[in-house]
């Protein structure tokens, strides 16, 4: 696995894309290797499903290029399209069908048939757990179930790249977990790239983020390694037992080291425990020196960690403007 | 071909799916008996002919067959599931073919339910069997003309309605132009007809099979899905 999870299935270079005078995708280079199952993060309406259009070759970008396992999109775009399973938003699905018959009709265009295609359709039915409503309308279908439906469509060819946008939108919460487990399980033997505007999803499955932004991508990477990129010398949180007193004294002292460029107290919310923010000056990890500090001092503590900005506050510092 | 047969297989059996065919095939025979039978006097005028038959059926196309095909692309944009069949490995091609041999499929069933009426005729007299198989012939490739017209406005919005309207637009302006031209402008009558589905039509009712006819018919409905195919694409346009 090693040396194959290094090799691009999808690269993407400078695309971009405008619908008339709205430029949706303004030049967003990435590329995913096999077996990574990464997370396009963004508000609405940030270019991430054009984006997705566009490596389905659905859409023709304006510029750039795209390709899948080495092929280029717009080039080979019947070859590159057997390559990956796709889900579209909102899991469209023809409601009058039968969704055995449904899966069948995917199959037989995937190039399936006879008993491979029942096989096929027998194996995707119990991996997304549908076995027991293939017979039903897709109509009467539950939207947990349509997704499923949907998910077993995209899977019918065990593609090695699965292509999922919003896979969770409109599902209640049981629903959006067992969507998400199932995601990581199919990630385990193949690539999978979905688009989310829930930060939590891309936290629940994915290894990798990428964070889009009016059409730019604005961070790319593992969660922790967007957490210390962006948030590098984070302050440090002590909370230290004090009987009585104000402690103004445990301030005083903390302000008086050289490498604190300031200490906040913070209301500790239970009676006889004092909680102070220490900001420390740039580089390295004030962590040591504090509990140095402490433990010359006598002070008992109760409690030290690093206050890491989330990436819930990294993810809106990131596309608020 | 493969991928066309397919489509056209989902999509014949899309229209069974649902009660709309069977509606639809009763109210064209209603429709079409009541008006060869009691408007047009069969019983009256004594004779073992489908001709006002053959002359009605056209025109009750001409609004029927655009509601056939109404539904067909348009809807699929409407509701997403466009996006869905145009990433699988088909090409819009195949995609507007496999469309089209549906709705065929469809109207093939609606001509063969409508063979009681001269099997009946037959069982009264002895009808002129050139005549009437002319006649369906001309059905046809009428009838397939016009569903590759609905087919073709059918990609050209999301919306049933309009592409109802437009089929049964493009469609009338085939077939009666001629008619409202012959009116007022009798010298440019010959070059009307010629693109007229009308006076080809009628050439098949009168027996008659010539090339010409169908070259023209083939010829009208290649274009009509030709144009639907580059309108499909058209959103891969840069």
């Amino acid at each position: 696995m090693g040396e194959a999870k290094s090799v691009p299935v999808i690269q993407v270079e400078a695309l971009e894309k405008r619908y008339g005078e709205i430029h949706a995708v303004k030049g967003v280079t990435f590329e995913i290797k096999k077996g990574e199952i990464v997370g396009f993060l963004g508000p609405n309406g940030a270019g991430k499903s054009t984006c997705l259009k566009a490596i389905t070759c659905y859409l023709a970008p304006t510029s750039g290029a795209i390709k899948i396992a080495g092929m280029d999109v717009q080039e080979s775009p019947r070859e590159v399209r057997r390559k990956f399973g796709y889900l579209p938003e909102n899991a469209p699905l023809y409601h009058d069908m039968i969704a055995y018959d449904y899966l069948r009709f995917v199959g037989e265009l995937r190039g399936l048939s006879g008993k491979d295609l029942e096989q096929r359709i027998a194996h995707v039915a119990s991996k997304v757990a549908i076995a027991q409503v293939l017979g039903q309308t897709v109509g009467t279908l539950s939207k947990g179930y349509r997704q499923r439906v949907c998910l077993a469509q995209a899977l019918i060819h065990d593609p090695e790249i699965l292509i999922l946008d919003e896979p969770t939108v409109g599902l209640d919460p049981n629903q959006v977990v067992e969507i998400r487990s199932l995601i990581k399980e199919l990630g385990k033997d193949r690539t999978v790239i979905l688009s989310t505007h829930i930060l939590h999803e891309v936290l629940a499955t994915c290894d990798r983020i990428i964070i889009i932004h009016k059409g730019l991508i604005v961070a790319d990477g593992t969660p922790r390694e967007l957490l210390e990129r962006f948030t590098s010398n984070p302050p440090v949180l002590l909370r230290i037992a004090l009987p009585e007193g104000d402690g103004s004294e445990i301030m005083a002292k903390l302000q008086a080291q050289e490498w604190v460029e300031r200490a906040l107290s913070r209301p500790a919310g239970i009676a006889g425990e004092f909680e102070v923010e220490v900001q420390g000056r740039e580089g390295g990890d004030h962590r040591t020196r504090l509990v140095e500090l402490v433990g010359r001092e006598g002070w008992s503590l109760l409690e030290i960690r690093r206050e890491m900005l989330d990436l819930e506050g990294l993810f809106r510092k990131l596309t608020q403007e | 071909m493969r991928n066309v047969w397919i489509m056209g297989k989902r999509e014949l059996a899309a229209y069974f799916s649902s009660a709309v065919a069977y509606v639809a095939i009763t109210v064209f025979l209603v429709v079409v008996g009541v008006k060869f039978f009691i408007i047009d006097g069969f019983f009256k005028t004594g004779e073992a002919s489908l001709r006002s038959f053959f002359e009605l059926v056209p025109l009750f196309f001409v609004f029927y067959l655009p509601a056939i095909t109404m539904r067909s692309i348009a809807e699929e944009k409407r509701q997403g599931t466009f996006e869905l069949l145009a990433t699988l490995p088909i090409s819009d091609s195949e995609i507007v073919l496999g469309k089209y041999l549906g709705a065929v499929g469809f109207l093939a069933v609606t001509l063969a339910v409508t063979l009681v009426y001269p099997l009946g005729l037959a069982l009264l007299g002895d009808p002129d069997w050139g005549a009437i198989l002319g006649g369906y012939i001309g059905l046809l490739f009428l009838g397939a003309a016009l569903l590759a017209a609905g087919i073709m406005a059918s990609t050209w919005t999301q919306s049933q309605i309009v592409s109802y309207i437009l089929g049964t637009l493009i469609g009338a302006i085939f077939f009666f132009t001629e008619r409202l031209v012959r009116l007022f402008w009798e010298t440019a009558r010959d070059a009307v007809a010629y693109v007229s589905f009308d006076s080809h039509y009628s050439n098949f009712v009168r027996g008659v099979l010539d090339t010409r006819d169908i070259l023209f018919f083939v010829a009208i409905t290649a274009l009509f899905l030709v144009v639907a195919t580059f309108s499909l694409n058209s959103r891969r346009w840069k």
